[in-house]
């Protein structure tokens, strides 16, 4: 009885909707002028990308450096819009923090894939022992950060907070049904864009692709302690 | 900037950004919803080590193996029920773990969901049960191994008791949450139980024994990262030479813990602060996180259920307001994700 390979298929699938939705959100942002979200829509793009392709080898592509880039560049977005958020707000958790940590997970998979392999410029699932890894105590506080952000994500009363914060009313508490016709960036969105906006720009939805995402990262932080 | 500008409220006109929704309207925290949570939480990292690829397949190192192993040294008829179990895993490992692993996602997500939280907690408690029995082999009680350093009477249990004390009701956390559902006489009598129990079991059977309390750290050793196997081998060492005063030493704390709940709210606080220490140091110094890091565990055994226990009997010195009042404490620091 061999490794379940069907469930490395399903993680990656999962991933892979969730880089789909979040790719037809930030079109969506894109097109109607609206900036709030956008980087937790790219980097969840970004993630699930990456994380499909450790999930399942056929689908990974592209250099790891490149990668490595992309999520350090994430990370330094994530701390400094962490840092402005405190500033602002004063002492709390923003939700920038979360973003923060999991560009962080996702370079460390990137520098010590152990249990993972570099083939062709992207890692695997097949293994070598040896060599440097991720230190397992870390992996554990991390899958544990992710399955914490999960639950009290499914649970916030303010929806749509994974991907916006607490600090955009007219969007986190109302959805993106009433988003789509009042702008909180001043911009706007009408027609056919405001339609399929307020089909997928569903705030409950928006957290469950933050849900999926946390599990699918902590499911693989766990694979590789 | 322009997102960070979003955020910030625009920059031309800052200052006219209503205030933060956690700080305008966030209502009074619910502790009892969070310990919940913190539950679910647990729920989802086992549920998530149960999807480990070792979990799914048979033979000595696979789940059938793990629960088979549970068997040896329990009298026949517990021994019976468990490898029972353990050849309907055998044969259908893939299905059964599948099955297990989709019970514990239940539990965790539908304590999230408020209206299935009562019938997860109820799921939570029976689930436990049988995990203990199948899965802990009634956590080596009736071997006599049951010692609270290696996670006796079984980790698992305590989700039961947790699931019991954070069933969701209305009223005040005074004097600890615990205490909210089934009172505070009940809830202390649960307390004084289980570290009377663990006193007890700290000191009975092999629970006292150097030779014993060594092989237990020694037992999960392989495999831990080596800062960790570092402490391990202390631990072991102080267990070889002073296993015994070691043992004595847990029963006199968990007494002591015990006894702590009847006291005033700042001597209450001393014992879990105790409480607290002395298990997160077995957790990690002796129970190596369940043996988690080492890559083979399905939960991380009692060292962290046992902490969030202590922790839902932390004394509560405000009240918590009424519905029509909300504004009347402190307002906690807001927590967006």
């Amino acid at each position: 009885m061999g490794t379940p390979t069907w469930l490395y298929y399903l993680f990656g699938t999962l991933m892979f909707a969730v880089a789909g939705y979040c790719l037809v959100l930030l079109v969506l942002s894109v097109t109607a002028r609206r900036p709030a979200g956008r980087d937790v829509d790219i980097s969840h793009t970004l993630m699930g990308v990456a994380m499909a392709g450790m999930f399942v080898p056929a689908w990974a592509f592209g250099p790891n450096a490149v990668w490595e880039l992309a999520f350090g560049m994430l990370l330094v977005w994530f701390v400094v819009r962490t840092v402005q958020s405190i500033q602002r707000f004063g002492p709390h958790v923003p939700h920038a923090l979360v973003h923060a940590v999991m560009s962080f997970a996702m370079i460390l998979m990137y520098w010590f894939p152990r249990g993972l392999t570099s083939g062709s410029g992207s890692m695997s699932m097949s293994g070598t022992p040896g060599g440097v890894h991720l230190d397992a105590g870390l992996g554990l506080l991390l899958a544990l950060v992710f399955l914490g952000s999960a639950i009290f994500t499914l649970a916030s009363p303010d929806k749509g907070a994974s991907h916006h914060g607490t600090h955009l009313p007219a969007y986190a508490m109302s959805g993106a049904t009433s988003a789509g016709s009042e702008s909180t960036s001043g911009g706007g969105s009408d027609g056919v864009t405001g339609h399929v906006e307020a089909l997928v720009a569903i705030p409950w939805l928006e957290d469950l692709s933050h849900v999926v995402m946390c599990i699918g990262m902590a499911f693989m932080l766990i694979l590789m302690i | 900037m322009a997102i960070a500008e979003t955020e910030l409220g625009g920059a031309a006109d800052a200052n006219s950004l209503p205030a933060p929704v956690g700080a305008q309207q966030l209502p009074p925290r619910d502790l009892q919803r969070t310990f919940q949570l913190l539950l679910a939480t647990v729920w989802l990292l086992d549920a998530v080590l149960q999807l480990q690829p070792f979990m799914f397949t048979r033979g000595s190192n696979g789940l059938s193996g793990m629960l088979n192993g549970m068997a040896s040294g329990n009298p026949g008829w517990i021994a019976h029920t468990i490898t029972w179990n353990g050849s309907i895993v055998y044969h259908q490992p893939i299905l059964t773990n599948a099955a297990f692993a989709s019970i514990q996602f239940l539990i965790a997500f539908g304590i999230v969901w408020r209206r299935t939280t009562t019938a997860a907690l109820g799921l939570s408690a029976v689930w436990a049960l049988g995990v203990w029995w199948f899965g802990e082999g009634a956590g080596g009680i009736f071997l006599g191994t049951a010692t609270p350093f290696g996670g006796g009477p079984g980790g698992v249990l305590f989700y039961a008791v947790l699931a019991v004390l954070l069933w969701p009701s209305e009223g005040s956390d005074q004097p600890f949450v615990a205490a909210r559902t089934v009172g505070v006489r009940v809830a202390k009598g649960i307390w004084a139980a289980v570290w009377g129990i663990l006193a007890v079991l700290a000191l009975v059977g092999s629970g006292r024994s150097p030779q014993a309390l060594h092989d237990l750290v020694a037992k999960v050793d392989n495999g831990q990262p080596g800062w960790l196997a570092h402490i391990d081998r202390s631990s072991a060492s102080l267990f070889l030479h002073h296993g015994t005063t070691a043992a004595i030493l847990l029963a006199l704390v968990c007494v002591i813990v015990a006894s702590g709940v009847f006291l005033s709210p700042q001597p209450a606080q001393v014992t879990i602060v105790l409480a607290i220490v002395v298990f997160a140091a077995i957790w990690v110094a002796v129970q190596d996180f369940g043996g988690i890091l080492a890559g083979g565990a399905t939960d991380p055994n009692s060292g962290l259920p046992i902490l969030l226990f202590a922790l839902a009997y932390w004394p509560q010195a405000e009240r918590r307001p009424s519905r029509s009042n909300p504004r009347s404490v402190p307002m906690p620091t807001t927590v967006e994700v």
